[in-house]
């Protein structure tokens, strides 16, 4: 593999710290390897955002060190930004003027330019670029925006919440886009989102956000591998133990749910030893992953 | 990298406000037609609509080009592209002024030449007519300028309220003072001591105000 | 060739077992024969639109198993192993017949009932077949 980086890193983010009046991002570390599709969840005003600016040099941190393409921001954001794509939710493009337009600002800057594959996503994402923006529905606003990225085929794209407010169909084209990027293994995706179905789908790696904290960030398939969820029989007069790894249980009369971060098939043995019955172990999706997640870690915080 | 990003800008702006800065060009032209006819009605109705335009033109001109932008959310596609907070401030600045130069350019040099080849009147008053022209530019630079820093319409619509007030308070002591007013008739342009360092003062301004700008705009930590 | 591969949403099993499943089908049901090459790891995660993590992980499982081979800079290929095709029938075979056995333990058949059923599809298939 080539490692064009320091440390084969698109993105590194080292104790990153943000102070705003009623928000603060706290000693953010995140490391995005070259090559690799980086999803980052979180609830509404976790600090995606923030952080993303961050590292896109639009926003100075208070502290830390950040990274991008071998560049540090945001001192040097002006040759980051050259092989960078960026979309955010909150952008958006000149109403008055036609997506026709849009191409060639974009194209008349960057020499990455593809212009015929600019118009295959026109064709794939059923956009007429001589249409006017503000004739646009949200949708094909948003697949507006992600076209001008993609078509200059960036080396790293860094999309703050490209799904969200789209229809399954738009939704479907864009994943299809972004594991399409894919195809370059030099080439990197970062991307947030509430979707946690589109996160679980196409992310290597996924982190975790909350309250302007990182409390997780992991491959996929270890988060998959990691948690799960055991329902549990409980005969009266039986008192579950505390076991490693089992980071809550919920219990309702004789039926018990146990959830646990660092799953050990000892601890069902364990479990069966007090005289319970473990009646299924059930993998978790990443939403359930997610929201488990984070109210541990606010439980633990508050302690 | 096809030519200068901030080049690119520029001409984005100019060809975004092309219809803007027509509006504003025909305006002026219609003020000196009414002008250059010559007589006392004419003069007044045509030289008070001459500076309205102006200013119109320098409370305008920074909505359009400056707090739509950020208020329309243009701005973080902008600062996606390769270029700092300061390239993106010289590039609004050169786009912006350069929109205002083109209408007042022309409207000083034909008021100018109204005055000397009509003969409407004396060599003696263009001192004055250069010092009362210079204002709206003076003004115009100071709404730009806290637009640009101030990041909402709300600081545009202050600064441009205290210009507009000001305006009226500055004509009337400019035309009081004697060193000014007394060489009117005469046929030649006088430039008294006075005129100079009102004019300087003028011209020292527009860089001053610029400079502060970028300085404020340097300091900036959230820039989207 | 890639159109048949599907991986589903509803499906509550992970990604990488779906993905090891549908490969074992292919090579069972003959579509893939032994030694054939396979679409990269890449490639089939940008055809099946997801993460290459979860394909390297089918991947390296099912080389583990014995069933493919990845070799660095040359890509991946059905392992060679003569019959493995028929080895993953009788796996599948294997499969369904405990599913089958299960579920006829839950409805209360005996061994001998589960055998009659059996009977009595094989001759189903062999008229429709004839037909």
């Amino acid at each position: 593999m080539n490692r064009h980086y320091p440390n084969g890193l698109a993105i590194e983010l080292e104790g990153v710290g943000k102070k705003y009046r009623f928000f603060s991002l706290d000693n953010i570390h995140l490391k995005v390897p070259e090559g690799q599709i980086m999803g980052l969840i979180g609830p509404n005003g976790a600090g995606k955002s923030t952080t993303i600016r961050i590292l896109m040099g639009l926003v100075h941190q208070d502290s830390g060190e950040v990274r991008v393409l071998g560049h540090q921001m945001p001192a040097e954001q002006v040759a980051a930004k050259w092989d960078i794509g960026f979309a955010s939710e909150d952008m958006r493009l000149y109403e008055s003027e036609t997506l026709a337009w849009h191409m060639n600002f974009i194209q008349s800057i960057y020499l990455s330019w593809d212009a015929a594959y600019a118009q295959v996503l026109l064709k794939r994402f059923g956009l007429r670029a001589e249409q006017k923006i503000k004739g646009l529905s949200h949708g094909q606003r948003v697949k507006a925006t992600l076209l001008l990225v993609l078509a200059r085929r960036p080396k790293l794209l860094v999309l703050d919440e490209p799904t969200t407010g789209l229809d399954p169909v738009a939704r479907h084209e864009i994943l299809r886009e972004l594991t399409g990027v894919m195809t370059d293994e030099g080439r990197t995706v970062l991307f947030s989102s509430h979707n946690t179905q589109d996160v679980e789908q196409i992310s290597d790696r996924i982190t975790f956000i909350d309250r302007g904290r990182i409390i997780d960030s992991m491959d996929k398939e270890m988060y998959l591998d990691r948690w799960r969820r055991l329902r549990i029989e409980v005969p009266f007069g039986i008192q579950l133990p505390a076991l490693p790894g089992i980071i809550g249980v919920k219990q309702d009369g004789r039926l018990a749910i146990a959830t646990s971060n660092a799953f050990d098939p000892d601890v069902a043995n364990a479990y069966e030893s007090t005289g319970a019955r473990i009646q299924r172990i059930e993998n978790m999706t990443l939403e359930e992953i997610f929201v488990a997640n984070v109210e541990h870690s606010r439980e633990e915080v508050e302690a | 990298m096809r030519g200068s990003v901030v080049g690119h800008l520029i001409l984005k702006d100019w060809r975004l406000q092309c219809l803007p800065i027509l509006a504003s060009v025909a305006a002026g032209a219609l003020a000196l037609a009414i002008l250059q006819r010559g007589n006392e009605t004419a003069f007044v109705v045509g030289s008070v609509w001459l500076f309205v335009a102006l200013i119109v033109i320098g409370c305008m001109l920074p909505i359009f080009a400056i707090v739509n932008e950020r208020k329309k959310q243009n701005l973080a596609f902008l600062m996606s592209l390769p270029i700092s907070n300061m390239q993106y401030t010289t590039a609004k600045l050169v786009s912006t002024v350069g929109m205002f130069l083109a209408p007042w350019l022309t409207m000083v040099i034909a008021t100018l030449l109204i005055v000397q080849i009509r003969g409407i009147l004396p060599h003696g008053t263009i001192p004055i007519t250069l010092i009362l022209l210079m204002l709206p530019f003076v003004g115009f630079c100071f709404i730009a300028g806290t637009s640009l820093v101030g990041e909402s319409e709300g600081w545009s619509t202050a600064a441009t309220l205290v210009c507009n007030s000001s305006y009226g308070l500055v004509w009337y002591f400019i035309v009081k003072i004697p060193a000014l007013t007394l060489t009117f008739k005469s046929p030649v342009a006088i430039w008294s001591p006075t005129a100079l360092a009102i004019f300087g003062s003028e011209l020292a301004s527009v860089p001053l105000m610029l400079g502060l700008t970028f300085f404020l705009q340097s300091r900036k930590r959230d820039f989207v | 060739m890639d159109g048949a591969f599907a991986i589903s949403q509803s499906d509550k099993r992970p990604m990488y077992l779906q993905i090891m499943e549908q490969i074992k089908q292919r090579i069972a049901v003959g579509d893939w024969t032994e030694g054939q090459a396979i679409p990269s790891i890449r490639q089939l995660a940008v055809d099946l639109q997801v993460s290459v993590i979860t394909v390297k992980r089918a991947y390296l499982e099912l080389e583990r198993e014995g069933i493919i081979v990845t070799q660095q800079g040359k890509g991946s290929h059905v392992a060679s192993t003569p019959g493995l095709g028929a080895r993953l029938r009788e796996q599948e075979l294997e499969q369904h017949l405990e599913q089958a056995a299960r579920i006829a333990a839950l409805l209360g058949l005996r061994p001998r009932q589960l055998e009659h059923r059996l009977r009595e599809a094989g001759d189903r298939l062999a008229e429709k077949e004839i037909i």
